[in-house]
């Protein structure tokens, strides 16, 4: 492999090489396996049966059932389409606090799952909230688009001024297709990350939201009394950090997770809280693995 | 009224309080200029500090509530440095006695609601006033004194005490509160251990006191009590010469010639300024029997009779219906007895005049004699007679053994007692004097007697002289025990050569029968007034009455009864005798007698304000119970600085709790 890249380490990059990303979707009977799998040696996935009823293919009935049965089952196939990949990006200015910056990890975090995609074959595409309505980003396929890839990746800034609701409502106008998209953001929207994660609803993708938190969120370093300003919309909060307020700031912090864990999981989105101190390569093979992304 | 000040400090010391406030406002505002920092996002900072923001105003004022907590504090400080006072008032001293006057007149309703608690809550205002290290003690007192708490500095003990206090229908006398009040208040009792174990002595205390006299000053001046170091102020309680008329008199005698016939004697004296008219109503055992109308001017005194007509017993009321300021002394009470003969036992060898004396009608009214020889004396029948069946003994010519549980005259002898001496028998004693203000020698004239012979009779320390002659008394009369022993120096008779011959003209001088007649009504106590006897509220009052011990009761005006208690076998005394009314003493439940306990206290009656009482030598004016004194309020200043501190300790933890 020549490509070289500051967002992965090569380690890193020989470990993803093994990996694949899962859609969790299962067309039931109207793909019913149809097409053929392109990769050799790795033959239709199976998932499920269901009771034969007229007009079916007869291909896949399930003779051995029949044999011990004597009863029709019809056997159901994952999908074995060429994925999309899509990883959109929040590249607000809240994303670029942290050491490394959210968006930092955040890019990491896309490219090194677009490099998984390019590796098996996957349609790998990253993008931004802050993006154009039409503005389409370059889709990347094959291994040899990965130093392409990297690059689109490691060209994103911080500092976007598009809420979440708009970037994601943007990028579905953009998208309609099916495949998997895994949103990196830190949801944190003065409006909400509700409507944002609800236009990703209707879309019929296999979801994952990775919430990226940083220290300065999770454990803030701060006492006295201060005038704390939003980096965003310059909106200023004065507090008088003291023990007590921390604590409740934690309590907020919990609630405010929690509504988002329980927003996602209600709705059938994979939710992951990530922690831009965690080591990217725990977060890939262990969390999102864990999660059913990758395998 | 305006408080006045002490400056406490220097110019300088002012110059850098003043510059504290500055300072302290200036650091707030230092302080308030927050460190600005960004953050990602103060989404999750604004919602946890949302609640904060519920009310902008309430905010605002938080935000500065501290500093002018801190603003409040100092200039309370400040304040207090300077040491506020208002001119006030304090009590004189630091030990004081409340000597609150509970007698009858105190029930009056001159001042509302009466005087008695017009004086407890003005007491109850001293004790209030009281400084802190200051004691007290509160002695109520009417004719008697009573410590209603002793030396305390517990001002809820003292005002416990005084609220207790309650009316009484006794007269005053402030003799007995002046003592106790300087005895135990002044110091003036003697070196005492400092408690029971310890073998040392407290010096005594010589620290004086003052005594507030809470009364009407109706009493007797005060003579003899020293006051010690006890300084008396009088506070004078009752209003402007409040109209009263009071029943001072009231009694019934026989009419005359007509021995069964009573008629009720009153006398009723308006105190007031104002003429009174009142209808005086006269009841017998509660059935109304007489009434009149009276008028008495300011200052007078009327005499009202009525005709009970004939009454052997029963209780007679007389009530004059005037709405006046005291109400206990409109009503009087007389207790009319059965006669009751005395039992008078004769010892004689024969005694005819004397037997003659006691044998006249009137005598016999008075009392039951028997005679009997002296020989009668060594038997067993005498023994049972000494222990009190006679109310009058008489020997005459002899001696018993043992002195008999009753009054005894002797007659040629003394009595047995150690005290009594006989003299030499002299020949024709000359009656130089006899003692006319004793009951048993009214209106005798003993000019015309004469004595053939005698011998004197000395009754020793107590006794008292009757008849004097040149050769001692011949007549004289001494106490024994409850009793009294009266011995006569010479005989009435003698038995000469087997003759009964006369020792002295008297037995035929008219003098003689009057002398048989109060001897009767005096050692044979016997003959009570028909119209009982009256006694003072608060009095003991002792009566006879035949019984086994436990089946004589006394029945109160309310119908209480009540045990009295045992002086000697037939003698009994009753203390309980607070309420004004008529009393009835009972023998297993049959009533046997009564007597009346009536006010008839002009000093009590006399509602009119006196401005000043005699209280040992000294003259005590009415005056204030004050002296001027700065009140000064940097105590409870600093106490509320320190709640003003306790509650900006609060905020902040409030605050910084959020």
């Amino acid at each position: 492999m020549s490509t070289t890249s500051t967002l992965l380490s090569p380690e890193l990059l020989a470990r993803l090489e093994k990996m694949e990303l899962i859609s969790r979707k299962i067309f039931r009977g109207r793909m019913k396996g149809e097409r053929r799998s392109r990769r050799k040696g790795q033959s239709v996935e199976f998932a499920d049966f269901r009771n034969y009823v007229p007009g079916d293919d007869l291909r896949f009935i399930d003779w051995n059932t029949y044999a011990r049965l004597e009863r029709l089952f019809l056997k159901l196939f994952l999908e074995e389409e060429d994925l999309h990949f899509y990883a959109l990006i929040d590249a607000s200015a809240s994303m670029g606090f942290g050491d490394p910056t959210k968006l930092r990890y955040a890019q990491q975090l896309a490219a090194a799952l677009g490099f998984i995609g390019l590796i098996r074959g996957d349609r790998v595409r990253i993008e931004t909230l802050g993006q154009r309505g039409s503005a389409h980003s370059p889709v990347f396929r094959g291994r040899r688009n990965a130093w392409r890839m990297f690059e689109h990746a490691e060209s994103i800034e911080p500092g976007e001024q598009t809420s979440l609701a708009a970037g994601v409502k943007n990028f579905c106008l953009r998208n309609s297709g099916k495949g998997i998209v895994v949103l990196l953001t830190d949801l944190m929207d003065k409006a909400g990350f509700e409507p944002g994660l609800r236009y990703l609803l209707a879309q019929q993708m296999d979801v994952y939201v990775v919430h990226i938190l940083s220290t300065e969120e999770l454990h803030p370093e701060l006492t006295g009394d201060l005038r704390l300003v939003d980096c965003e919309d310059g909106d200023e909060a004065e507090v008088t950090v003291t023990g007590p307020l921390l604590k409740r700031y934690h309590q907020t912090l919990a609630a405010f997770l929690e509504s988002a864990r329980d927003f996602c999981t209600r709705r059938g989105m994979v939710y992951l809280a990530a922690n831009n101190q965690v080591a990217l390569e725990t977060t890939i093979t262990d969390y999102l693995a864990r999660r059913g992304l990758v395998r | 009224m305006w408080p006045t000040w002490i400056n406490m400090l220097g110019w300088w010391q002012w110059a850098i309080l003043l510059a504290v406030p500055p300072a302290i406002i200036s650091l707030y505002f230092l302080k308030l200029r927050r460190r600005p920092v960004e953050v990602p996002s103060t989404y999750l900072w604004s919602r946890t500090i949302e609640d904060l923001h519920v009310n902008t105003i309430w905010q605002r004022l938080r935000r500065n509530l501290l500093l002018l907590l801190q603003l409040i504090l100092l200039a309370i400080l400040i304040l207090a440095l300077l040491r506020p006072a208002w001119r006030g008032q304090k009590l004189i001293g630091h030990r004081f006695v409340f000597l609150i006057d509970n007698s009858a007149s105190m029930n009056a309703s001159d001042v509302a609601p009466n005087r008695l608690d017009d004086a407890k809550r003005r007491a109850a205002a001293l004790v209030d006033n009281m400084a802190s290290g200051d004691v007290g003690m509160v002695v109520s007192f009417a004719d008697t004194a009573r410590v209603e708490q002793m030396l305390t500095g517990d001002r809820a003990a003292l005002r416990r005490a005084i609220e207790s206090i309650r009316p009484t229908n006794r007269p005053t006398s402030m003799v007995e509160a002046l003592k106790v009040a300087s005895a135990q208040a002044a110091g003036r009792h003697a070196a005492q251990p400092a408690d029971e174990k310890s073998e040392q002595i407290v010096p005594a205390e010589t620290s004086p006191a003052t005594a507030y006299i809470l009364s009407d000053g109706k009493f007797a001046p005060v003579s003899d009590s020293s006051l010690g170091l006890l300084k008396p102020i009088f506070l004078p309680v009752g209003g402007e010469s409040p109209s009263n008329a009071a029943i001072l008199v009231f009694q019934t005698r026989p009419r005359e010639k007509l021995e069964n016939w009573l008629q009720a004697f009153a006398q009723i004296k308006n105190f007031g300024t104002q003429t009174i008219r009142a209808d005086v109503t006269l009841r017998r055992d509660g059935n109304l029997i007489d009434a009149e109308d009276v008028s008495i001017g300011p200052g007078e005194t009327q005499n009202v009779v009525f005709d009970v007509g004939e009454m052997d017993e029963g209780v007679l009321e007389l009530a004059v219906g005037a709405r006046d300021r005291l109400a206990v002394d409109n009503r009087g009470w007389v207790a009319v007895n059965p006669p009751r003969p005395a039992e008078v036992l004769l010892v004689t060898p024969g005694n005819e005049p004397l037997e003659l004396a006691l044998g006249t009608r009137s005598a016999a009214k008075l009392a039951n004699v028997a005679v009997r020889p002296p020989t009668f004396l060594k038997t067993q029948e005498y023994a049972a007679a000494a222990a009190g069946v006679h109310d009058l003994v008489i020997f005459d010519r002899c001696r018993p053994e043992t002195m008999p549980q009753s009054n005894t005259l002797f007659i040629g002898n003394v009595p047995t007692e150690p005290r009594w001496s006989l003299g030499e028998r002299v020949d024709v004693p000359q009656i130089i004097d006899s003692d006319p203000s004793h009951p048993m020698m009214q209106w005798l004239a003993l000019d015309d007697v004469l004595l053939w012979e005698g011998r004197a009779v000395n009754p020793g320390p107590g006794g008292s002289v009757l008849i004097d002659s040149d050769a001692g008394p011949m007549l004289a009369i001494a106490p024994r025990e409850t009793f009294q022993d009266a011995a006569m120096g010479f005989l009435l008779v003698d038995v000469e050569n087997g003759e009964s011959v006369s020792r002295t003209n008297w037995p035929i001088r008219p003098s003689f029968p009057m002398f048989v007649l109060n001897t009767l009504t005096y050692l044979g106590g016997a003959v009570q007034e028909r119209g009982g006897q009256s006694v003072r509220p608060g009095q003991p009052f002792a009566f006879e009455a035949a019984g086994p011990v436990g089946s004589v009761t006394v029945v109160g005006p309310d119908g209480r009864t009540m045990r009295p208690t045992v002086v000697r076998p037939g003698q009994y005394q009753i203390s309980t005798t607070e309420q004004l009314g008529a009393y009835e003493v009972r023998v297993g439940g049959k009533p046997v007698s009564r007597f009346a306990i009536n006010l008839f206290d002009p000093n009590e009656s006399d509602l009119a304000p006196r401005p000043a009482i005699s209280a040992g030598v000294e003259q005590v004016a009415g005056q204030s119970g004050w002296e001027a004194a700065r009140r000064e309020i940097w105590r409870p200043l600093l106490l509320a600085a320190l709640a003003v501190l306790v509650v900006e300790w609060l905020v902040y933890n409030r605050r910084v709790g959020m």
